[in-house]
C-alpha cells in the first residue's frame, strides 16, 4: 500500500513529511482552497528524497499553467482534480505520472472513467462535493466494488485515524495508495507529524497484512491457520490475543532494540563483496547475520520471544531444535533471562552436532533426545508439542521457524524482519537507493528468508529468490526442496507446503544441511510461492559445498552450509552490471568445519 | 415442556440412535487400524461388539501424531511399517457392515484426509458405514469455516474435543456444532496417562455437567480400569478406552482376551 501525504504548503512542514518517507507528497496548485501553495519557493521541494513522487494537484487549470509548474516544482506526478477530459489528461502522459481525480458518491457513474482508462496512470476517489476535494468526509467505501478497470487507485477523503483501521475491509485489487490530508493536520496545509506516524504505521502493518500478509484467522491465501488439537488451543490463543499488543508496545520495542543493539550486536553489516562482485558481474552484498551473537540470524527471534515469554508470566520455555542453532539461541537468552530452559533434539541429531549439544548445556539447558519417528527435527517438534500439550500454563514453546500454528509463523517474521529493515537503510548508504533488484535467501522452514523478504515484499519490482536444499538432487529421493517435490497439506499446525506420501504421511527430507532438513515451509513461504511473488529454487549439496569454499578463499569468509545454498545459487544467475544483489548470509560456518573438513579433506 | 429445540439438520445416524437409546455406562474402545497386523479391523471390531463395547473409534495411522503418547505413537508406527493407509482402511472396511452394527468413528490426524480429498475421505466413509469422525488437530474455526459442509452432506458427526482449559463459551459453541457426542479429555493431556481425578479435575467435570448441553459427554484419555471408567461415568454418559486396549493388541492370543478386557472394565 502506497501512502501520500496531500495538501503541504511550508517549508519546515514539508521537509518533516518528507523524512517519514511517504510514496507521494502532494502541492495544491489551485487557488481556492487554505492549501494553495501560493508562492512557496521551489527550493522547498528540491531537498525532497527522489524516492518520494512529487505531486501537482491542479484543478481545471490550463494545459500551459500545468507545463510550467511541472517545471518550476520539478512534480514528475499530476493529479487532475477538477473536470479535464480524457484528451487533456493524455497531453500529460508519459511526460509525468498522470493521476485522475474524481469525487465519489453513491451515484457515481464508474463507467465514465472508460473513457480515461488508456490516458491516465491512476485514479483518484475523492468524498463528492462542490468544492473540489478537503472535505474531511469519507465516501461509502463500498461502492468501489463497481470500480472494474484494471488501473490502480488511490483512496481519498476523509481519512483519519479513527476509520483507518477499517481501510482493511476494501479488498479491491486496484486498490493502491490512501491519500491522507486534512484529517492530520494541526491547521490547513500544517501536517501533525505524530498523527501521520500512526498512520504510516498502521497502512504499513495493514499491508503485509493484506496482501502477503496474515488475516485474522491466521492465513497467507490457502494456507496457514492453527491446525491444532484442543489440548494446545489456550496455549495458542493467549498468543494469539497478545502477541500483536505486547511487540507494539513501546516498552518492549526498547528492551528488544537494546538487546538487538547491544547484545546481539545489531545492526549487522551490509557488506559490499567485491570480489564476488566482480566474479559475478553485479553488486553483491552480504547480509551478515553470521556476525550476530551465537552466530546466525535465530537468535533475533529468541530474543523476541523470550521477552514476549516474560511478560506472558512463563516461568519455563521449551524449544525444538534441528541442527542446534535454534536451540543454542534459545538457550542462551533463557540464560540471559533467568528461565528454566527444556531443548528437544532428534536423537540422531544430536550425535550429528554434538558441540552444539554441548554448547546448550553449558548454557544451562537441558536437552531431551527426541527417539520417535525419524528421530529429527520434525520429530523434536512433535515432542515439544507434547511437552507444551502438558505443561499449558507455565511453559512458552519458542519455535525458531516461521513455522507452526498462528501466530508462529507471524510473530516469527516480524522479530526476523529487522533483517531487511536494517537492509534498506543499508542500502542507501551504499547505492542511494533502499531498493535492490535482487534478495537471495536460503529456507528450510524459512525464517531468515522471511525476515530478509520482509520489508521488500511490496516493493515488486524487487525480485525475491528463496533456495531450498536439493540434498543428492531433486530427483535422488535424498532431498529437501519441498516447494519442488511436495504438495499442500497439514504440518505442525499449519496449512502449508510439504514433503509427503500419496497417503498424507510426512517424507523425511535430506539436506547436508541440517538447518535446512525440514520437510515443510512456513505457510507465508507457501503463499508467496503460490502466487509467484518469489521465485522458489534449489541448490545441491555438491553445490551448497563448493559455494561455501569458494566464499571462504574469496572473501575470507566461511558461511554456514545453509547460507551457502543461497551464495550457490548466484552462479546460476544472470545479471546486468548495474544490478545490486543482497544475499542473506545467515549464519556462520563454525558449526560446519567438520562437515566441510570430511567433505573437502581439510 | 422442557425439551430443546432439535437444531439437527440431517437424519439421525447410528451414534444419534445409540445415545437416544441408551444414557449412561457407555463404553467405547479406541483401536489403531492396521496394528498390530493388517486385516485385522474388521474381525477387532466385531470381537468387541460380542464383548459388549457400545461404539468404536478406528485410528487411522499418521506419520506425526502430536496428541498421543508412546504406546498410541507406536501402533501407528508399526501400522504404516505394515503398510496401512486409507486406501487399504477402507478395503477392510467394505465388509464392515456385513459383520458389526455398532456405531464407529474414524480417528486420525487431518492430513491424511487432506491427502485423500476431504470431500471424497467423506463420502467414501459414510458409503462404508462409518458414523464420525474425531480429528484432533482440525480445531473449530477452520471445521466450521471451510470443511463442514463435506461432513454435513454425508451425515457424518463431527467430535470435538473439550479439555479443562475450554472456556465455557468455546464449550457452547462447540455444543452447537456438535449432533452426536462431545469428547471431554479428563485432562490436559496426551493418551496414555493415567486419569488422576484432582479437585480441579473433579470441579472441571462438575462444570460440564452443570451445563447442560445438548449432546451427549464421553470421557477419554486416562481411563483404563473399572475404577477410572465408573468415575468418569458419573460425570459423563460413558468413557473412552484407548491406550491400555491398543497395549493388549501386542500381546499373544489378544482376540481370545477382549472379552476378559471389556468385562474388567465394564463388569
Amino acid at each position: 500500500m502506497k501512502i501520500k501525504v496531500c495538501g503541504l504548503k511550508y517549508p519546515d512542514n514539508i521537509e518533516a513529511v518528507a523524512a517519514l518517507k511517504p510514496d507521494y507528497m502532494g502541492f495544491i496548485c489551485y487557488d481556492r482552497t487554505p492549501r494553495y501553495i501560493d508562492t512557496l519557493s521551489a527550493d522547498a521541494l528540491a531537498t525532497i528524497p527522489a524516492s518520494i513522487h512529487k505531486t501537482g494537484v491542479f484543478v481545471n487549470e490550463t494545459a500551459e499553467v500545468i507545463s510550467q509548474l511541472i517545471d518550476q516544482y520539478g512534480f514528475d506526478t499530476i493529479q487532475l482534480h477538477g473536470d479535464e477530459n480524457a484528451e487533456f489528461a493524455a497531453a500529460f502522459k508519459g511526460r509525468v505520472t498522470v493521476i485522475k481525480a474524481f469525487g465519489v458518491d453513491n451515484d457515481f457513474d464508474f463507467d465514465k472513467l472508460n473513457a480515461y482508462a488508456s490516458y491516465v496512470d491512476y485514479f483518484l476517489f475523492d468524498t463528492k462535493t462542490s468544492i473540489y476535494g478537503g472535505s474531511g468526509k469519507t465516501f461509502n467505501w463500498r461502492i468501489l466494488d463497481k470500480y472494474t478497470l484494471n488501473i490502480p487507485f488511490f483512496l481519498s477523503g476523509g481519512i483519519s485515524l479513527d476509520n483507518i483501521g477499517e481501510l482493511k475491509n476494501i479488498t479491491h485489487p486496484q486498490f493502491y495508495a490512501v491519500d491522507l490530508n486534512s484529517q492530520f493536520e494541526d491547521e490547513p496545509g500544517l501536517k501533525n507529524i505524530p498523527k501521520l506516524e500512526k498512520a504510516f504505521d498502521i497502512i504499513k502493518n495493514r499491508t503485509l497484512q493484506m496482501k502477503y500478509g496474515v488475516n485474522e484467522h491466521g492465513y497467507y491465501g490457502d494456507f496457514g491457520g492453527a491446525y491444532i488439537p484442543e489440548m494446545l488451543y489456550p496455549n495458542v490463543e493467549e498468543l494469539r490475543q497478545q502477541y500483536l499488543n505486547i511487540i507494539n508496545d513501546p516498552d518492549f520495542k526498547a528492551e528488544f532494540n537494546d538487546l538487538l543493539k547491544n547484545y546481539v550486536g545489531r545492526p549487522s553489516p551490509l557488506y559490499h563483496a567485491k570480489r564476488y562482485s566482480e566474479k559475478y558481474g553485479a553488486n553483491i552484498f552480504f547480509k551478515r547475520e553470521d556476525l550476530n551473537h551465537t552466530g546466525s540470524h535465530k537468535i533475533n527471534n529468541a530474543i523476541g520471544q523470550i521477552l514476549l515469554a516474560k511478560r506472558l508470566g512463563k516461568k519455563r520455555i521449551i524449544a525444538e531444535t534441528g541442527a542446534g542453532q535454534h536451540g543454542v539461541a534459545t538457550a542462551t537468552v533463557c540464560a540471559l533471562m533467568g528461565i528454566e530452559c527444556v531443548v528437544y533434539m532428534g536423537e540422531i541429531d544430536m550425535a550429528r552436532q554434538a558441540p552444539n549439544v554441548s554448547r546448550m548445556k553449558m548454557l544451562g539447558a537441558t536437552v531431551r533426545p527426541a527417539s520417535s519417528g525419524s528421530k529429527t527435527l520434525k520429530d523434536a517438534t512433535n515432542e515439544a508439542l507434547r511437552d507444551w500439550i502438558a505443561n499449558p500454563v507455565d511453559t512458552h514453546y519458542i519455535i525458531g521457524s516461521v513455522v507452526g500454528p498462528y501466530p508462529y509463523p507471524d510473530m516469527v517474521a516480524r522479530f526476523q524482519s529487522i533483517i531487511s529493515e536494517e537492509t534498506k537503510k543499508q542500502l542507501v548508504e551504499h547505492t542511494g537507493k533502499e531498493l535492490p533488484e535482487y534478495v537471495l535467501a536460503c529456507v528450510g522452514g524459512g525464517s531468515n528468508a522471511m525476515g530478509m523478504f520482509y520489508h521488500f515484499l511490496d516493493d515488486e519490482q524487487v525480485k525475491l529468490v528463496a533456495v531450498e536444499a536439493a540434498g543428492k538432487g531433486v530427483d535422488s529421493g535424498h532431498s529437501a526442496a519441498t516447494t519442488f517435490l511436495g504438495n499442500e497439506g497439514v504440518l505442525h499446525g499449519s496449512r502449508t507446503i510439504l514433503m509427503q506420501t500419496p497417503d498424507g504421511q510426512v517424507v523425511e527430507p535430506y539436506s547436508i544441511s541440517a538447518g535446512l532438513d525440514y520437510p515443510g515451509i512456513g505457510p507465508q513461504h507457501a503463499h508467496l510461492y503460490k502466487i509467484n511473488r518469489a521465485q522458489y529454487v534449489s541448490v545441491t549439496d555438491d553445490e551448497a559445498m563448493k559455494a561455501g569454499l569458494l566464499c571462504s578463499q574469496m572473501e575470507g569468509i566461511i558461511p554456514a552450509i545453509e547460507s551457502s545454498h543461497a551464495l550457490a545459487q548466484l552462479e546460476k544467475m544472470k545479471f546486468n552490471p548495474t544490478d545490486n544483489v543482497v544475499i542473506c548470509l545467515s549464519g556462520r560456518g563454525d558449526k560446519d568445519l567438520d562437515t566441510f573438513i570430511k567433505y573437502f579433506g581439510y | 415442556m422442557n425439551s430443546e429445540p432439535l437444531t439437527i439438520s440431517y437424519t439421525m445416524n447410528r451414534l444419534n440412535q445409540l445415545f437416544a437409546a441408551k444414557k449412561e455406562n457407555l463404553l467405547s474402545i479406541y483401536y489403531t487400524a492396521g496394528y498390530p497386523a493388517l486385516n485385522t479391523t474388521v474381525d477387532i471390531a466385531e470381537a468387541l461388539e460380542k464383548a459388549g463395547a457400545d461404539f468404536l473409534e478406528v485410528g487411522f495411522p499418521y506419520s506425526d501424531p502430536v496428541a498421543d503418547g508412546p504406546t498410541i505413537q507406536h501402533s501407528s508406527e508399526q501400522a504404516l511399517i505394515n503398510g496401512m493407509t486409507l486406501d487399504h482402511l477402507f478395503e477392510e472396511l467394505t465388509e464392515l457392515r456385513k459383520r458389526v452394527t455398532i456405531p464407529i468413528l474414524l480417528m486420525g490426524y487431518f492430513n491424511p484426509i487432506v491427502q485423500y480429498g476431504i470431500e471424497r475421505f467423506c463420502k467414501k466413509a459414510a458409503e462404508l458405514g462409518v458414523d464420525g469422525v474425531i480429528v484432533p488437530d482440525l480445531p473449530m474455526y477452520e471445521y466450521e469455516a471451510l470443511y463442514s459442509t463435506h461432513f454435513i452432506n454425508n451425515n457424518l458427526s463431527n467430535i470435538f474435543l473439550v479439555t479443562p482449559q475450554t472456556s465455557p463459551d468455546r464449550i457452547r459453541k462447540i455444543d452447537e456444532l456438535s449432533n452426536s457426542f462431545i469428547y471431554l479429555l479428563s485432562s490436559s493431556s496426551i493418551t496414555g496417562g493415567s486419569l488422576q481425578l484432582t479437585n480441579s479435575i473433579e470441579d472441571y467435570y462438575k462444570r460440564i455437567k452443570a451445563m447442560e448441553l445438548k449432546n451427549p459427554t464421553i470421557i477419554g484419555f486416562g481411563i483404563s480400569d473399572n475404577a477410572t471408567f465408573k468415575k468418569a461415568c458419573e460425570y459423563a454418559n460413558g468413557a473412552i478406552v484407548g491406550s491400555k486396549f491398543v497395549k493388549l493388541l501386542a500381546e499373544d492370543d489378544y482376540m481370545k482376551k477382549i472379552p476378559a478386557f471389556i468385562q474388567n472394565i465394564r463388569p
